[in-house]
């Protein structure tokens, strides 16, 4: 192993070889999984909900009143981008317990996440407030600040796609590490073959790093979106 | 194997590999979903409504129908009552007619016997003055003294007593 940054799973032929890492095709397979959980879920709806159905409706709901309650009533069609920004964080975090690299461990997927936050953020603010009003926030309190303004602006998506990273990544870095170590530790006892201390150990490095970290980090960017991008609005 | 903190294409990549997430999932799982269960939640509403509706509209015609019962009760027990006054007032009426009937029918008999009594007498006293006239008239005939007179009206009388009462 030499460094913990993305392999290249494959190069596609085209503007002279574009790498696609393992990230990507992480992502594609998050996405196969998410959209043939909708594809199923939206395909037979019954006036009561059984089995399936319930848990489907269930996890919408959640979301929903999750975004009403944070974002408030009349922000309900953020709904789904929240949702699937929830679903897909999840899932990409939760990852790791496959053994497999987090999505999220790669600053381009958290990042271009951040900046679609951005995007949404002022798109937003002044579609609601109306350009001049939105212009008009940059000079408040008092004119002079507006430097400082655009730098905290600038700096919102950049924190977020860090915090998202640097957890996820930290947690990759430290688990790989961990594998790395017990083997060698298996090796110094003779079982070269067989790293028997690998098992059982990591458990708990993956309850911390992976699930309660990875939950609460995907609730943490949904969350801090959903606040930044209804401030901007009210 | 690429930098730990290096942008590249995956950046592009995982832009637009969330993006088609956003739109699949907003279109298969949000959307319809989000719509069943608002459109449930509307009906069950409606459904709950219309039962309350419902069972007022229930109760208002139980209502009505108890104070028709009631008034029906009531009618009931007048036509009862009004029924007993008139059999009543009949039945006085028929016993009167009844007992007056009775009293002209008794005078009519009383009247009529008085009257059979008078003519019975009536009659005697015709047939006992023929009678006389009859053996007056013998007598007539055949001259005889005082006390064959006599010993003929006696003996008259005593027949004719007999004869007479004998019919």
């Amino acid at each position: 192993m030499e460094g913990f940054g993305p392999r290249i799973a494959f190069e596609l032929p085209i503007f002279g070889g574009i790498p696609i890492s393992d990230t990507v095709v992480n992502t594609w397979i998050i996405m196969a999984i998410l959209i043939a959980f909708a594809v199923l879920a939206s395909k037979k709806l019954e006036k009561i909900p059984k089995g399936f159905q319930n848990v489907t409706e269930a996890i919408v709901e959640s979301l929903n009143s999750l975004t009403v309650q944070t974002m408030g009533e009349d922000k309900l069609f953020f709904a789904p981008y929240m949702g699937t920004l929830f679903l897909f964080l999840l899932l990409a975090n939760l990852w790791g317990l496959l053994g497999l690299r987090q999505p999220t461990a790669d600053i381009n997927t958290t990042f271009g996440l951040a900046i679609m936050t951005f995007i949404a953020i002022h798109f937003f603010g002044a579609k609601s407030k109306g350009i001049g009003g939105y212009l008009k926030g940059f000079f408040e309190p008092l004119p002079f600040l507006f430097p400082l303004n655009v730098m905290g602006e600038l700096s919102t998506p950049i924190s977020l796609a860090f915090r998202l990273f640097g957890n996820m990544v930290g947690g990759f870095i430290i688990i790989g590490l961990l594998y790395g170590g017990l083997t060698s530790l298996s090796n110094m006892i003779g079982l070269s073959f067989f790293p028997i201390f690998q098992a059982g150990v990591p458990i708990i490095f993956h309850l911390y790093f992976d699930l309660f970290s990875g939950v609460l980090q995907s609730f943490i960017f949904v969350m801090l979106s959903m606040v930044f991008i209804s401030m901007q609005m009210d | 194997m690429l930098g730990l903190v290096e942008f590249g294409w995956t950046f592009v990549f995982q832009i637009v590999n969330f993006l088609i997430l956003y739109f699949v999932l907003k279109k298969y799982l949000f959307k319809p979903i989000t719509g069943y269960m608002s459109n449930r939640t509307e009906k069950i509403e409606n459904a709950f409504k219309d039962a309350e509706n419902k069972t007022k509209e229930a109760n208002e015609l139980y209502e009505e129908y108890k104070l028709k019962l009631e008034n029906i009760k009531e009618e009931r027990n007048n036509i009862i009552k009004e029924a007993t006054r008139r059999a009543e007032e009949r039945s006085d009426e028929i016993i009167k007619v009844a007992e007056e009937d009775a009293k002209k029918l008794v005078e009519r008999a009383t009247q009529d016997i008085e009257r059979e009594k008078q003519k019975a007498v009536n009659e005697l006293k015709d047939q006992l003055s023929s009678l006389a006239i009859i053996t007056a008239s013998k007598v007539i005939e055949k001259e005889i003294d005082q006390q064959t007179h006599q010993q003929l009206i006696q003996k008259f009388i005593d027949e004719v007593g007999e004869v007479t009462w004998q019919n």
